[in-house]
């Protein structure tokens, strides 16, 4: 061992450490001796009854897609895994650090092999929560805190998109099996709510895979530790967005929409990457946006709807995935051995790290994509795929091109610039790593190299088949390492060259990008406006409407039911009949007096005032009552208003003084609405006409049954006679617990 | 025949006889000491009488001249909120011990206040419509000032008696308008004069102003507004009890009276329900996430839940009705585990309602957190936890019933407001370290927060179904309509 790290706690020996990376190598293993079945064309299947009343079911399916994403989350896990072992066998949390990474990567295989729609969207959040918690995994830092959050946010609502979508296309197609989904594309495409689904959807897909403008949160997520970066957000969890377009691509795609969408927002995102990829000197997150861009150009190609596209994006999947990881990796090398991520602060450490340099060279020389690597091939089939494309051609051969050639550049930065010129890092005596970290990158880098020399090993055992899956029909096409001299051929030239003069250029063209491009259009801050401005509504929203008084509480339900007397008026009613028909004087006069005295209620600065004019409110009152003639409930009337006013005269003095007696104009108009909605409401619910039942009823029956002429007695102290009964008993029963308040409150005051 | 009428009103019956025997109990014998014996007595009593009314004969049987329904969406209701009732009880006796409230009144309050609801879900006319509910308001207005001596929890309690008395007032204003435009009180034979004369402009008026008067009491947008306050400043039981058993009776009562008094005017008041169910939804999403204390926040969240609730109440299917029942089973097993939460919530025998005190709760009491967060990802709505199945039950019948906007809306609503139960999350797994809390948890508590989070955990699992309330709430919801 050679390590040089001085270990905060001693090294945690046993076995356990490895467990989970063997577990996950078997794992691999097993789903390899599908390999023979796919190749066929086959599936494999396994479902159980989940919640049999929703027709949901926990439906599992491998097919060339899933399988290869299976291998890709197994194999590259278990890799990651034994890196980790490594990598943390100082660190106290590397259990905790293990059980959520293996806790993930059965999200993820969950996510993949998932043909039910609802169980697909299970694992899919499952994805989310775990990489939440890795994230944050070195949580006493703010930045890694904050950067937990935001991807857990963007993912996480996207998510909840997503299964909105999920569950609309659910609807339309009758199942939630994406197997029968992929089947019956016409009906998506047909059904009104195409669009609606499509742009839940790829919400949730672009959330996911980081694309434009949603792409700022993974360089943030980029705060986990190097092994979770690279299985997590360069191999794994970012082509969970991928792998669902490509999954969905024969239900939803084939329209213009779809192609446009998914080329415009991948060619942006593969462009915008690039730019900032260039402007990083942190080789971690240089990696970080050269995934982004790769992402990128996954959604792009996926968009192409054309066969050598969808090839080139399947193969560059597993090209990607490949190099990628062991970059990844490889800068946690760096890091660890040689003290610092950043390309500035190293240099010649070809000498102290031979090993690590090698790897380093075969992948970075994948990711360029020279020959006779398996990134050439992948580079080639994108090339004649953009030749095709249903878009614009030109618009995607040139973005992949220029793309291409910035790869290029950063694999130089990554590959070259850290090993050449004079030894320098911060750490006195790097070297290699133990073999347990080194082992597994190099595998990958090594793999990388055969499929591009042995292209059949892959090609049609796993590609061909995976592209059928995601085209939806034959793919004509064949995966080998020498096509001659075609125009793709001609265009990886012209790549070269420009990845060259871009390498060559790089400490300039970086100057330039600081000075000349001092803030591209951030998203990030879209993203913090965003947020802030959710938390000023809300704060705004709790302050006007949730002030904590009761006045503004009662000033609102006013309002609110002087809306609602009005909206009843105006929409249940063609017009309000304002014929009053004859109206003796007597009784305008009446009208006036009570008119005049809820104006003087109102305006009147002293209670004393206010409170004998809503006497004479209720005065008014009785005398209309006596005016048709219903003495009883004018008498009774009179004597409610004598108690009310004594009441309301006792409470009042008790009270302090409130109010200014101000005109408050929004109140005033309140209450003038509402007064006059109840008005309009009453007149126009008057000339409706009343159900004469109940008055014919008791017309017909008061003489006979209760020998009395005067109706409303006759219901009080007869028909309804228990009522009445029951009334006085409560009246008593107050007044008694009137009384005894007022005793008590009286001794507590002389006290 | 009276005697008839008796035997099906047999629960509620006993209960009040229960509710009065237990006040002269306290008053005669020695009032408070008698409270803490009393008070498991009467839980013990609502989970009997849950048992009781669950094994009923089923079927529809009618007393009172049609006052009074029993039937499988009732007893449905019933035992949700016995069960509540009895869970709050059980909960409340540390609390109500460490402040002196432990008085007779109190179970003797909360009985009274779950026979009135049990008369609010069964009526079958408006007269036991209004006897049901304000029988439930009286008793609510005193519990929520039960702590005199904290000024917060008298506001609470004012407040709330003032904005209820307003709404139950609109309510009778409605049902008098009903009254005097159908010639009867009866919802049966509301429903036949619609059926024979349409919808006039006089009932429409009646309609409006009860859907009014029943959006207060299930504390639905526009008029919510005492619910933030009064869950603030009512002692954290009562909040725990305002947030459980009144909504479902709340919920019961609205949907009785529109499926059995309104069946025939759907397209009048689902436009209400809809208006009703946005605004809940996004005033509760977006209105909570300002919130620091977690009562007021459970407030909003309430708010916002009844929203989604009422989403299957306004599709006006038996598919929504079934919806909301689910919704409301899920919703109150979520609530009353995370208020056996935050009943602990404490430090140094005060209680603690800052949500920042939950700052790295994950390192202190990794067991509490994880149950706690299971919950909140549940009211969330996120799978595989059940608290998604509700809003998926509620979204479907929406869509069914051609309400796509609402359930799109919805949806966006619940991502919005799943930021603030995220955040709570956060705050426990990488939040700022905050002063531990000293609470110890009573057994009971744990054993109803672990129960919530099982539930939600395994709810939706495949074989277990969820506890087979699904098919239940769909009987329920045939007998409503039927």
């Amino acid at each position: 061992m050679t390590s040089t790290a001085a270990p905060a706690t001693p090294e945690q020996a046993g076995i356990w450490r490895v467990v989970p990376a063997l577990v996950l190598a078997i794992a691999a293993g097993w789903f390899a001796t599908f390999l023979p079945l796919i190749a066929q064309g086959e599936y494999a299947e396994f479902v159980v009854p989940w919640i049999p009343s929703l027709n949901i079911e926990l439906a599992f399916r491998l097919d060339a897609l899933s399988l290869t994403f299976a291998l890709l989350i197994t194999g590259i896990g278990a890799i990651c895994f034994l890196y980790a072992s490594t990598y943390f066998r100082s660190d106290p949390r590397l259990k905790r650090l293990l059980s959520l990474l293996t806790l993930f990567a059965i999200s993820m295989l969950g996510l993949v092999l998932a043909d039910d729609a609802i169980t697909l969207f299970v694992f899919w959040e499952g994805t989310t929560i775990t990489s939440f918690l890795l994230v944050g995994y070195d949580h006493h830092k703010k930045s890694a805190r904050d950067s937990a959050l935001q991807a857990l946010l963007v993912t996480g609502l996207g998510g909840l998109a997503l299964l909105a979508g999920l569950i609309l296309m659910g609807q339309v197609a009758g199942t939630y099996r994406i197997s029968e989904w992929v089947q019956m594309g016409g009906i998506f495409r047909d059904s009104g709510l195409y669009l609606g689904m499509l742009t839940l959807v790829l919400l949730g897909c672009f959330t996911k895979s980081a694309q434009f403008p949603f792409h700022f949160w993974l360089p943030g997520a980029m705060a986990a530790p190097t092994p979770v970066s690279a299985y997590l957000h360069s191999a794994t969890m970012v082509k969970a967005g991928v792998y669902l377009i490509a999954r969905l691509s024969p239900a939803l795609g084939g329209t213009e929409v779809w192609t446009w969408t998914l080329t415009l927002v991948g060619a942006t995102t593969m462009i915008v990457a690039s730019i900032w990829a260039l402007k990083q000197t942190d080789l971690k997150l240089m990696l970080a946006y050269t995934t982004v861009m790769a992402l990128g150009a996954l959604v792009m190609f996926l968009g192409g709807d054309y066969y050598y596209a969808t090839t080139g994006a399947v193969t560059f999947i597993i090209v990607h995935a490949l190099y990628k990881a062991t970059l990844f990796l490889s800068v946690g090398m760096l890091d660890k051995m040689a003290g610092t991520r950043e390309v500035e602060a190293l240099g010649g450490l070809r000498r102290a790290m031979p090993l690590t340099w090698g790897i380093i060279l075969l992948a970075a020389a994948s990711m360029a994509g020279f020959l006779p690597f398996f990134g050439f091939i992948g580079k080639e089939l994108k090339y004649e795929g953009a030749l095709g494309v249903a878009s614009e051609p030109l618009l995607v051969a040139s973005a992949a091109v220029l793309a291409n050639a910035l790869m290029v550049a950063a694999a130089g930065m990554v590959a070259l610039k850290p090993f050449l010129g004079a030894q320098r890092s911060p750490k006195p005596a790097p070297s290699d790593p133990p073999m347990t970290m080194w082992i597994g990158p190099a595998l990958l880098a090594v793999m990388g190299l055969t499929f591009g020399l042995f292209p059949d090993l892959i090609g049609p055992t796993l590609i061909l088949p995976m592209a059928e899956v995601v085209y939806g029909g034959p793919v004509p096409v064949e995966v080998k390492l020498w096509a001659g001299v075609n125009t793709a051929l001609k265009l990886s030239i012209a790549t070269f060259l420009l990845g060259f003069v871009f390498y060559w250029m790089l400490s300039r063209i970086r100057q330039s990008l600081d000075k000349e491009v001092p803030r591209v259009a951030d998203a990030a801050e879209g993203y913090e406006i965003l947020l802030q401005g959710m938390k000023d509504l809300a704060a705004w929203t709790a302050r006007t409407i949730q002030p904590g008084k009761m006045t503004s509480y009662l000033r609102y339900t006013f309002l609110l039911m002087g809306v609602l007397v009005w909206g009843a008026i105006l929409i249940g009613t063609g017009g309000i009949d304002l014929e009053l028909g004859d109206v003796p004087i007597f009784h305008s006069a009446i009208v006036a007096i009570i008119a005049v005295s809820t104006f003087a209620i109102v305006v009147t600065g002293s209670r004393l005032v206010a409170i004998t004019a809503l006497g004479g409110v209720g005065a008014g009152l009785a005398v209309i009552f006596v005016l048709y003639s219903a003495i009883d409930v004018a008498l009774t009337q009179l004597l409610v208003e004598i108690l009310v006013v004594v009441f309301i005269a006792v409470a009042l003095l008790k009270l302090p003084r409130a109010g200014t007696g101000r005109l408050r104009i929004g109140d005033a108009s309140i209450s003038v609405m509402l007064g006059l909605g109840v008005t309009f409401g009453l007149m126009a619910v008057m000339s409706t006409p009343l159900d004469r039942t109940i008055p014919d009823y008791f017309e017909a029956v008061s003489y006979s049954e209760a020998f009395g002429r005067n109706i409303v007695n006759v219901i009080l102290v007869d028909f309804r006679a228990l009522d009445t009964l029951g009334e006085i008993a409560v009246v008593v029963i107050a007044a008694v617990a009137a009384v005894a308040a007022l005793r008590g409150g009286g001794q507590e005051v002389e006290k | 025949m009276i005697s008839a009428d008796l035997n099906i009103i047999l629960p509620e019956l006993v209960l009040a006889i229960f509710a009065m025997a237990a006040l002269m109990w306290g008053v005669f014998m020695g009032k408070d000491r008698q409270a803490e014996p009393l008070l498991f007595a009467t839980s013990v009593v609502f989970v009997l009488t849950a048992a009781w009314v669950a094994t009923l004969p089923g079927g529809e049987r009618v007393a009172f001249n049609g006052a009074f329904i029993d039937d499988g969406f009732g007893r449905f209701a019933k035992v949700l909120l016995l069960l509540a009732a009895a869970s709050m009880l059980l909960l409340s006796r540390e609390y109500l011990k460490k402040f002196e409230l432990m008085k007779f009144e109190f179970p003797v309050l909360i009985t009274l206040a779950v026979i009135g609801m049990m008369m609010m879900v069964s009526a079958g006319d408006l007269m036991a419509l209004y006897m049901g509910l304000e029988l439930q308001s009286l008793a609510l207005y005193v519990v929520a000032a039960f702590r005199r001596d904290s000024v917060r929890s008298t506001e609470a309690g004012l407040k709330y008696f003032v904005l209820g008395a307003l709404s139950s007032g609109l309510l009778l204003y409605g049902a008098s308008l009903v009254y005097g435009y159908t010639g009867t009180t009866n919802f049966a034979g509301i429903s036949e004069v619609i059926a024979a004369e349409g919808v006039g402009l006089g009932l429409l008026f009646g309609l409006v102003f009860m859907c009014t008067g029943m959006a207060f009491k299930i504390s639905a947008v526009p008029f919510h507004m005492w619910t933030p306050d009064v869950y603030e400043g009512s002692p954290t039981p009562v909040t725990a009890f305002f947030a459980t058993a009144p909504k479902v009776a709340a919920a019961g009562l609205f949907a009785r009276v529109l499926f059995e008094g309104f069946a025939g005017a759907v397209s009048d008041w689902q436009q209400i329900l809809a208006f009703l169910a946005i605004g809940s939804m996004y005033l509760g999403s977006i209105a909570a996430i300002g919130q620091t204390n977690i009562k007021r926040l459970m407030a909003y969240s309430s708010i916002g839940h009844m929203g989604f609730a009422l989403v299957g109440l306004a599709a006006g299917t038996e598919e929504g009705v079934q919806a909301l029942l689910i919704y409301m089973a899920i919703y109150v097993t979520m609530n009353v585990g995370v208020f056996a939460f935050i009943l602990n919530m404490e430090r140094d025998g005060r209680p603690v309602t800052d949500i920042h005190a939950l700052g790295l709760y994950s390192r202190v009491r990794p067991a509490r957190a994880l149950a706690l967060a299971i919950l909140m990802f549940s009211l969330a709505g996120i799978p595989p936890l059940v608290g998604f199945f509700g809003k998926y039950y509620v979204f479907l019948a929406a869509v069914s019933a051609g309400l796509v906007p609402l359930a799109v809306l919805g949806v966006i609503a619940s991502v919005i407001g799943a930021y603030y139960y995220l955040r709570i999350i956060f705050l426990m797994y990488f939040g700022e370290e905050a002063e531990a809390m000293t609470g110890t948890m009573p057994v009971i508590h744990a054993a109803f927060l672990i129960v919530a989070t099982v539930a939600m955990v395994l709810g939706a699992a495949p074989v277990i179904n969820l506890f087979g309330v699904e098919a239940v709430a769909a009987d329920a919801a045939a007998a409503l309509l039927n």
